[in-house]
């Protein structure tokens, strides 16, 4: 969250200042009387850093991806309930035919 | 035969993944197209692009975009989507709307004011 947010506000910070260098440079332009041909190498330069700086942060900041895959293995149940230590699996109920295809509910 | 043809059928049956997973990263790609079509929008505006430039501009973003996100997924795609259309094109005809929204908002302030 942190590092990406801040990149993020960096490049939007430094798209601002390209667009307020182009009106300028058209301030400029009306004064020497020219025509606007397009936008001063420097203003390119500086919105190609802040696309940059922007496309990491979008790409980073809105989360990891998830695995949908239910047998994947950050999907899968890991952790035992707390009382394991009281479980006793040494008591008659053993010689009863267990079910082998019970299944766990999601 | 017939509780062999049965388990066949459950295993043709549609491919079972998490819908909540698959929902979240729907969400996150849909945030990352919102926030880069305002971007593309500013840009496009502060450059000066008018009419058709400014849309080939947006779809050169989205294409680039598209494979920022597959790489996020670690070019595995069918471990986080259902399908590669997920990708490339959900989320593109809301991203034009707000870039058009910003494309003019920008070069207004830029370039007409």
């Amino acid at each position: 969250m942190g590092l990406g947010f801040t990149v993020g506000a960096i490049g939007i910070l430094i798209l601002s200042h390209a667009a307020y260098s182009t009106i300028q440079y058209r301030g400029l332009l009306k004064i020497l009387e020219e025509e606007f041909s397009g936008p001063p190498l420097n203003v390119v330069a500086e919105l190609l850093i802040g696309l940059v700086l922007c496309m990491y942060a979008g790409l980073c900041v809105p989360g990891k991806f998830l695995s949908i895959h239910p047998d994947s293995d950050e999907n899968r149940i890991v952790s035992l309930p707390a009382n394991v230590d009281f479980m006793v699996f040494n008591h008659r109920g053993k010689v009863f035919p267990s079910e082998t295809n019970l299944k766990l509910k999601c | 035969m017939d509780v062999s043809a049965k388990k066949s059928s459950d295993e043709l049956d549609v491919p079972t993944f998490s819908a909540e997973n698959l929902q979240s990263n729907m969400k996150i790609i849909y945030y990352s197209r919102t926030f880069l079509s305002i971007v593309a929008g500013v840009i496009a505006g502060v450059l000066g692009f008018t009419s058709l430039t400014g849309f080939v501009f947006y779809f050169l973003i989205m294409a680039i975009t598209s494979v920022g996100l597959a790489a996020k997924a670690k070019f595995t795609v069918h471990a986080y989507f259902d399908s590669w259309n997920r990708v490339t094109l959900d989320g593109f005809l809301s991203g034009l709307m707000s870039f058009v929204l910003f494309w003019t908002f920008a070069y207004d302030i830029v370039h007409i004011f």
